[in-house]
């Protein structure tokens, strides 16, 4: 909700500067992006008393001196003859109407009114719905402006179960399903109660005679209807969350007031309904509950005088809860007051011991199995569990963010096989990846839980001079778990790649194992990886192809052999992303060592070109060829 | 010049994969808070309403139960649930207090863009005993970020509202560009939960805070679009050896 900050200082009597008014309304927690003179308001969904000048006001009065200089009609008001019936009580316990006639319509504005459209750059409507605008944003109650001569029968609220369409005061046509709260006219829907009214008895810039309803509706009944009917809706905004149930007479007053200064009134009516009593909350005293919960040592008038600016009525031993703070109930909520006027980040901290827990191990296994496989080479992945379609155990869901992804998965070996294709299509030729996760599934109509893990790999074993030239396979994966763990049995099976649309050929070797499957025999395996010891500072990656050149090096020179590797291995370049030997030869016959260098060249801007990789290269020949010994055969 | 009988071959570079960032993070926190006492309880992805919404003090009415925010499995019979409270609370039936419990794990919501998605991850804690306070909230969340962040990051609470704790309020950090981000979420138990519960709000008092794990990660990490950890691009997670 945006607040201009002139409407605001323009009744505090210190007249705060724009960050002083900022500074206190974000201490009493109410959050705002300051857009010029304008504060752009986000206000917690319990604050509905905040929506609006005065309750914004309302909240600032315990740091400045309100002005409380508005002017409302003060005369006696006749009584309006309505043919009205409320149907649905417990839904709008309290409804008020006023019917007003006016001479002439105005067609421009000066005073607040003028001030409203020009600072908040809204358009205006009619004059009737430009006045029940502003009263919204100035006290905070919408109200719902009809065109007096359009409604020609019996007026009825009701909760209905309906279908039938609707068409709204903002020309959109809305079919109502299931359950609304509505306004009738001779059976016909002319109002979404608390949403929108209806364009059939709504005002034009012709209307001389207005019906103003005026209501409270319980906000439970006006939650999702804007959602699900898709209308912006800034009164179901505050209905949602809840309005001052006895504020309508002020309210309408007020309206008679702002009318009177741009119009000659020649008639007016009022009547109120009221079916169900206001319930008053009050909470007993209890200073030292309060300055427990805070933390802090505040005396029994500074408490007491905070509540009193809040609003808040101090009668009889007890806290009587203002009408407009439908959140307060408990002694922890008017702590959370005293904490707001106080600050939060004036409470001193206090020294906390927290005596230590029982210390769990049911996680250790799981632990030791995720590092085992990162000892292997493994990549842990987390997947999504929404799936498209899956087996007749999955699990649907209700309502899916996505209708082709409806289902909880039953297993995971299909979300690994999708990841180990999204690699294999960035050309990635070493894929070893596990998961661990909960599976959901249906069993004899109960959700069954199973913890699993899942593991995929496929290519080449690994990226040095003994896996390069192994691939993965069923048999390698086997006997290289059996050698650690002998006891484990993770029942590697190989996937097909008949469906797969992949040109890729080698094998892909699955399994997916209960962790409760695993014996203790895991808990004693010796980790080798560690998890950093910092936090790594994120590279963006490149879906960009990579150009790869291996260079194979003779040495028969073996005094500079380290020197040369170490050089190579730690050689840095921006389009160099990997650099590993991947074949080693000991000729001890001739004297000679071969060793071939893999380079995988990769940019995160543009598609690499031979020439950028040819340049990086030569400074690596260059370099290597000042090197007794050293020579790279068939280089010419 | 030295024989090559006498070289050995260079030093096997074993490949070696690495934890998942946002696990690893997890993990990372779990720690932090066991090393404060907190004891480790786990619970089911898959809640019922009662668990999810009802014992926190969640109205019927509340936006959050709405269908466009929570996903609802079963014909409504069961939800995801929305956050690792519901652990707190099977936590609180099973054991009197005092009580430190932590439970981390996925939670889902219905959004997806740049810095939400459906899926993502949670670590929340509580802590119950007798006159806990505000004040020391506020002490157990200065150490939790300074442990996180270092003891010169800047940071402030604000008064915010979550049903199931009163007084509520979320702390910001102050980032190297002078941006205050949001970090979590924290406050007092509402004693409507603590009845819940079984336990008496007038002889203990609660406090209980909570962290998205993921928010913490892109921090921490420089990463700007969550959808990065998910993925699963091995030229991203071979970063987080």
């Amino acid at each position: 909700m945006k607040i201009a900050y002139s409407h605001l200082v323009s009744r505090i009597q210190e007249s705060p500067t724009l960050e002083m008014v900022s500074d206190s309304l974000f201490q009493l927690g109410h959050e705002h992006e300051v857009e010029g003179n304008i504060f752009n308001m986000e206000f917690t969904p319990n604050r509905g008393d905040c929506l609006s000048i005065n309750g914004l006001l309302r909240d600032l009065s315990v740091f400045y001196t309100i002005n409380h200089d508005q002017k409302f009609y003060t005369e006696k008001l006749n009584n309006l003859q309505i043919d009205f019936e409320n149907l649905s009580q417990d839904i709008c316990p309290q409804i008020s109407f006023l019917k007003i006639e006016i001479d002439n319509i105005p067609h421009t504005y000066n005073g607040c009114l003028n001030d409203y459209f020009i600072d908040l750059n809204i358009n205006k409507n009619n004059f009737f719905t430009d006045i029940s605008n502003y009263i919204s944003y100035e006290t905070g109650q919408p109200t719902h402006c009809y065109d007096a001569n359009k409604v020609n029968g019996k007026l009825i609220f009701q909760e209905l179960n309906t279908s039938q369409e609707f068409e709204t005061l903002l020309d959109k046509k809305i079919n109502l399903t299931d359950k609304n709260s509505v306004f009738l006219l001779n059976n016909e829907v002319i109002n979404l109660a608390g949403v929108v009214g209806g364009k059939r008895t709504s005002c034009s810039s012709k209307t001389k005679t207005v019906l103003v309803e005026c209501a409270f509706f319980k906000p439970e009944k006006i939650i999702g209807k804007s959602v699900k009917y898709d209308i912006q809706s800034e009164a179901s905004h505050k209905f949602e969350r809840s309005v001052d149930p006895t504020c309508h007479e002020s309210v309408l007053r007020r309206f008679i007031n702002l009318v009177s200064e741009y119009s000659s009134i020649k008639k007016m009516s009022f009547v109120s309904y009221k079916f169900r009593q206001n319930k008053v909350t009050k909470i007993p005293i209890m200073t030292d509950k309060i300055n427990q919960i805070i933390g802090i040592n505040i005396s029994q008038d500074s408490y007491l005088s905070y509540l009193s600016r809040l609003g808040f009525i101090i009668n009889d031993g007890h806290i009587e809860v203002p009408s407009y703070r439908s959140d307060i109930e408990t002694q922890n909520d008017l702590a959370e007051e005293i904490a707001r006027v106080i600050g939060y980040d004036n409470i001193a901290r206090k020294e906390i011991f927290i005596p230590k827990g029982k210390k769990s191990n049911k996680h250790d296994l799981e632990n030791n199995l995720r590092f085992f496989l990162l000892d292997q080479g493994f990549y842990e992945i987390i997947n999504s569990p929404f799936v498209g379609s899956d087996s007749s155990n999955s699990i649907s869901v209700d309502n899916p963010l996505d209708s082709n992804k409806k289902y909880l998965r039953s297993n995971l070996t299909n979300s690994l096989l999708e990841n180990l294709l999204y690699n294999e299509r960035r050309q990635k030729d070493s894929i070893k990846l596990f998961e661990i996760s909960d599976i959901y599934t249906l069993k004899n109509n109960k959700i069954n839980v199973t913890r699993k893990l899942g593991i995929i790999a496929s290519g080449r074993a690994g990226h040095n001079y003994k896996d390069f030239s192994k691939k993965i396979s069923k048999k390698y994966l086997t006997s290289a778990f059996k050698e650690t763990l002998p006891n484990e049995n993770f029942e590697f099976i190989v996937l097909s790649r008949e469906s797969l649309n992949t040109k890729v050929t080698n094998e892909i070797v699955c399994c997916e194992v209960d962790i409760a499957n695993f014996s203790s025999d895991v808990l004693s395996y010796k980790k080798i990886s560690k998890p950093p010891e910092s936090f790594i500072e994120y590279s963006p990656i490149s879906d960009l192809p990579y150009s790869i050149r291996d260079l194979s090096f003779s040495i028969k020179d073996f005094t500079e052999l380290d020197k040369f590797i170490e050089y190579i291995l730690e050689f840095k370049h921006k389009l160099l992303k990997e650099v590993f030997i991947f074949d080693y030869f000991n000729n001890e016959k001739n004297a000679e060592i071969k060793i071939g260098f893999r380079f995988i060249f990769q940019s995160v801007d543009s598609t690499i070109t031979e020439r950028q990789v040819n340049n990086v290269i030569s400074v690596i020949i260059d370099r290597t060829e000042e090197i007794d010994g050293i020579s790279i055969p068939g280089l010419i | 010049m030295s024989s090559n009988k006498d070289i050995s071959p260079p030093e096997l570079i074993k490949d070696r994969g690495s934890l998942h960032p946002i696990n690893h993070m997890k993990d990372s926190i779990m720690s932090l808070l066991v090393s404060f006492g907190f004891e480790v309880v786990d619970g089911p992805e898959i809640e019922t309403e009662e668990f999810n919404f009802d014992m926190l003090n969640i109205k019927k009415t509340h936006p959050a139960r709405q269908m466009h925010d929570t996903f609802y499995i079963e014909k409504k019979l069961n939800l995801l649930r929305t956050h690792t409270s519901p652990v707190q609370i099977r936590g609180m039936l099973e054991k009197k207090p005092p009580l430190a419990f932590i439970s981390g794990g996925k939670v889902y919501r219905k959004d997806d863009d740049a810095t939400h998605l459906p899926m993502f991850h949670q670590v929340e804690g509580i802590f119950v005993d007798e006159n806990v306070s505000f004040a020391q909230l506020k002490d157990l969340i200065y150490k939790i970020i300074y442990s996180l962040f270092g003891e010169s990051v800047e940071l402030r609470f604000r008064p915010s509202y979550f049903p199931f704790t009163e007084p509520s309020a979320e702390v910001d950090i102050l980032s190297k560009e002078g941006k205050w981000l949001e970090i979590l979420g924290c406050g007092l138990v509402n004693p409507i939960v603590l009845e819940n519960c079984n336990i008496d709000s007038n002889k203990f008092s609660g406090l209980a805070f909570g962290l998205g794990i993921e928010r913490i990660a892109m921090l921490k990490h420089g990463i700007t679009d969550i959808r990065e950890f998910y993925k699963s691009n091995l030229d991203f997670l071979n970063q987080f050896k």
